[in-house]
């Protein structure tokens, strides 16, 4: 297994294994909250929500990621994050970010569904924008 | 003498224009070989990285499947929308996954025909007034023209799943199919396409998607942990999962992805097997070409040889005449 008093971070989208190394500290984004996990952490089985995985390695950040919704699994040292898109956060784009914002803005919400949906594209966008941003602004070392 | 002469330049025209025929025919098959060997070349190029893709889809259904194992053996309810049929089955899809691109053997025929097979079970199950509300969608160039030569009109078309289908591209279906089931517009999905068992072995086969069946990549891997739950509780030191925020609002998150990912794979198994087959196919053309070259050159030489002996005998037999 990992080396004690690590964590072995694996991010596992459907088109390939975006991520696999050991770190010291994970930072997850959950629907309410980032959500941090250390080494010797309980076992734990989570939704997550949109934003940002941040991985730290002695003692600066690692790696940025951008997460779109999925579940992670801890277990024995092990940080396993099932997500359908895991995009680098030097590689996500702030134009793109505003415009599926202004997009999901636009949309109808008139029933239920529609409302939830367009929640769900806008919550996306602004986390997008959020991590983004992070990045131009380069205030990564504050973390 | 006269007759004769002008029959031994006859025979001479006759024999020249076999070997040229021959040498244009065995030139032609070359360039023929030339271009199957290619193809073949790309094909098992472009086989490797499907096949990457395909284990890599396979890593995140595995990792899913023991997601829902450790929150079913933790207790939580496994029950969804998703998992339960409709009462009534009017409203159907048949999504047919076909290549592009031809020249791959049996491969889109196959397809095809499992294809219509269903199609047919289905217009002796549904009669009459719901017959509008079976839809069908064909995915592939190949597809799509076979279908017309039947007379069979698709719903839905598309020609964008090349040899590299992006998940966020099967995802826009997939969201459409979701939104459908949940809303009672779809109460069933099958899709037919060639199943990757292994490098030797794809077969096309029709697959219920929705409602979904089970939770697992397949039901062989869904059953084992079944199969297994009695045994479990008895060993110690069982992991005991936290739930954030809980079980059941992570299997309701986990249904939705777990069919999307069975659709990307279907997707994947059609694109491996689709270079699978034309790797096959043009490996054989190539043998077969060089067979025919081999043949030819044959025939050639025996021409040209027939040629060289009649205009020596017709040498001899000018000598002969003078002396």
């Amino acid at each position: 297994m990992s080396v004690a008093g690590q964590l072995h971070c694996i991010v596992v989208t459907p088109e390939k294994t975006a991520l696999e190394e050991t770190t010291d500290f994970v930072a997850l984004p959950l629907p309410d909250g980032e959500y941090g996990i250390a080494p010797g952490h309980s076992p734990v089985i989570a939704r997550l929500g949109f934003g940002e995985l941040r991985l730290k390695t002695g003692g600066h950040t690692a790696a940025r990621y951008y997460i779109d919704g999925g579940f992670v699994q801890v277990n024995d040292n092990v940080v396993s994050v099932l997500t359908e898109r895991a995009i680098p956060a030097d590689e996500l784009s702030l134009d793109a970010a505003h415009k599926d914002l202004d997009a999901a803005l636009r949309k109808p919400a008139d029933t239920p569904e529609r409302i939830a949906a367009r929640d769900r594209d806008m919550a996306r966008a602004r986390a997008q924008i959020h991590v983004a941003q992070k990045t131009t602004g380069g205030s990564v070392s504050g973390h | 003498m006269g007759r004769e002469a002008s029959h031994a330049v006859c025979v001479k025209i006759k024999h020249m224009a076999k070997a040229r025929a021959l040498d244009k025919r065995r030139k032609s098959i070359r360039n023929i070989r030339k271009i199957t060997r290619t193809m073949e070349l790309i094909a098992t190029a472009r086989f490797k990285r499907a096949m990457d893709r395909a284990t890599a889809a396979t890593a995140y259904t595995r990792r899913i499947t023991q997601l829902v194992t450790d929150l079913v053996q933790s207790g939580a309810e496994v029950d969804h929308p998703l998992l339960k049929p409709h009462e009534e089955q009017n409203n159907a899809i048949l999504l047919v996954l076909t290549a592009n691109r031809g020249l791959c053997g049996g491969y889109n025929g196959n397809v095809l025909r499992a294809a219509l097979g269903r199609l047919r079970d289905y217009e002796t199950q549904i009669q009459g007034e719901h017959l509008e509300a079976f839809r069908l969608e064909v995915s592939g160039k190949r597809g799509i023209s076979g279908l017309k030569f039947r007379r069979i009109k698709a719903d839905e078309t598309f020609t964008h799943f090349e040899d590299k289908p992006a998940f966020e591209e099967v995802e826009v279906l997939a969201n459409r199919y979701l939104q459908a089931y949940e809303s009672g517009a779809l109460d069933r999905l099958d899709v037919a396409y060639t199943k990757f068992l292994s490098a030797s072995r794809q077969v096309a086969v029709v697959e219920t998607l929705l409602p979904l069946g089970s939770l697992g990549e397949d039901e062989a891997a869904a059953k084992k942990p079944v199969k297994d739950a009695p045994k479990k509780p008895a060993a110690a030191g069982q992991t005991m999962y936290e739930f954030l925020p809980s079980a059941e609002s992570i299997l309701r998150e986990v249904v939705p992805a777990s069919f999307k990912v069975k659709l990307f794979k279907c997707f994947l198994d059609a694109a491996v097997s689709e270079q699978i087959a034309r790797m096959v196919a043009m490996k054989s053309a190539t043998e077969n070409a060089g067979d025919l070259i081999k043949q030819l050159s044959r025939d050639y030489n025996r021409a040209r040889q027939t040629q060289i002996t009649s205009e020596l005998m017709d040498i001899i037999g000018g000598a002969e005449a003078i002396s």
